[in-house]
């Protein structure tokens, strides 16, 4: 449909020209991300939790995570869409399961890093277990926590490009249908927007630590 | 003793997995008002027995009551909320401020705004810190000063009970006995019961009205005041623990009011020779004191005198102790000066002096 005899590597005025498309797949590109991170982080917090209060449930939740963590993405699209279909729901499967075993992690590793010595002395003025997971644990915890958001932002936002094929994927629309049509102008708009989605999320995710652990002054993030 | 604040039955504590306990049947009552320093070596259970008195470690067996309560029956937190607790890491809360690490326990017990507010600032004033370090971070601010917050957090809700866990024993020599003077001062003003660990006994015997020595397997030894824990140890053990200068902290304990003063070997300006020769003779010494009303001039060699004692011009004495010092200040000053006395005065009047004769006859008595 579109010629690519003698045209330029990337055709600008098509950019130009196809705004409204770009701007709605960079905003279905940050929901399908926005979801994955925000699903993640609830299930990793129930999963720490029970992990905190029972320390030998740390071992099978890394190891079933972490084999969803390596399986392909190609692959595990290709075996959930005959159960449920071409839906964000196929796709938040995937993308949430790889966020699972980075945020765990790092959940658990900030809690573990909390000072004994602060614990101690929030149970000895009478705070429940409750209130020190809530209050203090959760807290101290952030900046590890949110490192861990960042790299499994960062992926994310890799991740949602592929799911494209199964008909959802963001800007990945644009990198598919190029590929498909040998149209280079659609491949290279959408790789650059997921690399530059990927480094404003990072960026983004690193103000919000800062904003919400102003205590660490100038220490930077704990990883 | 009237009732007392915290009263220890046949306390049992048995970790698990062992087969001997790390407390054995303790039990000893703490009146209200007393500073009790649990003190003992490593492995004799003290800080053990103190974490079961607010269930941090929950005892196997024997009774705890704390204000003629017995401790489980009322729940963990609640419990606690009621008893300040003061450890060695201090433990702030890091991402809050002075201020608020101060309101902690007021929180949990859901005092209004402005009750909490009026109490951190009084709490800051009373720990001796500035009340502009309350928007601070715990992050800038010392050690001693981190610590003093954590007396003044623990103190926040004006709980009757206070525990306190090796509290100084972070922080150097220099802020732990300034530390140790403010905690005593302190005491004066707010009058807790508090029970303290440490596992120094010069900071035991400074501190405690009573001292309770525990040996491993937590054995009480010996439960008395510092003085008679000092002049009397229960046993061998005791003895050990106290160390080779147990005299001398004796003598740290004691105030030279607390001993009978002579006037010494002193004469009047006009004194001539032979009644100076006849006081020299008296105490068994080659030198007096020249005194001038409630003065004390100084003192002369026996030697120089040819004339009259005042004659001779007299040297003054180079130091001079109150009756509030102690009895170790005063053999100190005995050994450092030419006379081999202490001269006691209260504010421009002499008082007498002490010699290392009647310092030594104090301890032997």
């Amino acid at each position: 449909m579109i010629a690519q005899t003698n045209d330029s590597f990337v055709r600008w005025d098509w950019i130009w020209s196809h705004l409204d498309l770009v701007w709605e797949k960079v905003v279905e590109h940050l929901i399908l991300t926005g979801i994955a991170l925000g699903v993640g982080l609830a299930i990793s917090l129930v999963l720490s939790a029970v992990i905190l209060r029972w320390r030998p449930a740390y071992t099978p939740i890394t190891w079933v995570t972490g084999i969803a963590y390596s399986i392909p993405s190609l692959a595990l699209f290709a075996f959930l869409v005959p159960i449920t279909g071409f839906t964000i729901l196929t796709a938040e499967i995937g993308l949430v399961s790889y966020t699972l075993l980075i945020l765990i992690r790092n959940v658990v590793a900030g809690i573990d890093g909390v000072d004994p010595a602060v614990k101690e002395a929030a149970l000895g003025m009478g705070y429940t277990r409750r209130r020190l997971f809530f209050q203090i644990e959760l807290p101290l915890a952030l900046p590890v926590i949110i490192a861990g958001l960042r790299i499994a932002g960062v992926t994310t936002i890799g991740l949602v490009t592929v799911t494209a094929l199964i008909g959802q994927g963001g800007v990945g629309f644009f990198i598919l249908r190029g590929l498909n049509r040998f149209f280079s102008t659609e491949i290279v708009l959408g790789t650059m927007l997921s690399v530059i989605l990927a480094v404003a999320l990072d960026l983004a995710l690193l103000g919000v630590e800062r904003v919400l652990t102003p205590w660490s002054g100038r220490r930077g993030s704990a990883t | 003793m009237s009732e007392p604040m915290i009263r220890l039955s046949h306390v049992t504590k048995t970790f698990p997995g062992q087969s001997t306990p790390a407390v054995d049947d303790l039990s000893f009552d703490i009146a209200e008002g007393e500073i009790v320093v649990l003190v003992g070596p490593s492995g004799c259970g003290k800080t053990t027995t103190l974490k079961m008195i607010n269930r941090l470690v929950e005892a196997t067996g024997g009774t705890i009551e704390v204000a003629g309560t017995e401790i489980t029956s009322v729940e963990a937190p609640i419990l606690r909320q009621g008893i300040g607790y003061v450890i060695q890491r201090i433990g702030l809360f890091p991402h809050r401020t002075i201020g608020e690490n101060i309101a902690t326990v007021p929180g949990l017990l859901g005092w209004d705004k402005g009750r909490i507010k009026d109490r951190v600032t009084e709490l800051i004033e009373l720990v001796g810190l500035e009340q502009e370090m309350k928007d601070r971070y715990p992050s800038e601010l010392s050690g001693g000063q981190q610590q003093r917050v954590g007396v003044a957090r623990a103190l926040a809700a004006d709980p009757p009970v206070l525990l306190m866990d090796e509290p100084f024993g972070a922080v150097d020599p220099i802020v732990r006995s300034r530390l140790q003077d403010e905690l005593l001062d302190l005491q004066q003003r707010v009058r807790k019961t508090i029970v303290f660990v440490t596992h120094d006994i010069d900071e035991a015997i400074k501190l405690g009205d009573r001292v309770a020595i525990l040996n491993v397997g937590g054995v009480l030894e010996q439960y008395a005041s510092p003085a008679e824990t000092l002049s009397d140890p229960a046993n061998s053990f005791v003895e050990e623990f106290l160390g080779e200068d147990r005299s001398l902290k004796r003598l740290s304990l004691t105030p030279i009011g607390s001993v009978e003063l002579a006037p010494g070997p002193v004469v009047g300006p006009d004194a001539t020779r032979s009644e100076v020769d006849a006081a020299m003779a008296q105490h068994g010494v080659d030198w007096v004191g020249v005194r001038t009303g409630p003065q004390l001039d100084g003192w002369v060699w026996g030697k120089d005198v040819t004339d009259t004692a005042g004659g001779a011009t007299p040297k003054r004495f180079s130091v001079w102790l109150t009756p509030e010092q102690s009895l170790k200040e005063a053999l100190d000053s005995v050994v450092s000066s030419h006379t081999g006395v202490a001269v006691i005065f209260d504010d421009e009047s002499y008082l007498g002096m002490l010699s290392i004769e009647q310092i030594s006859r104090h301890l032997l008595e």
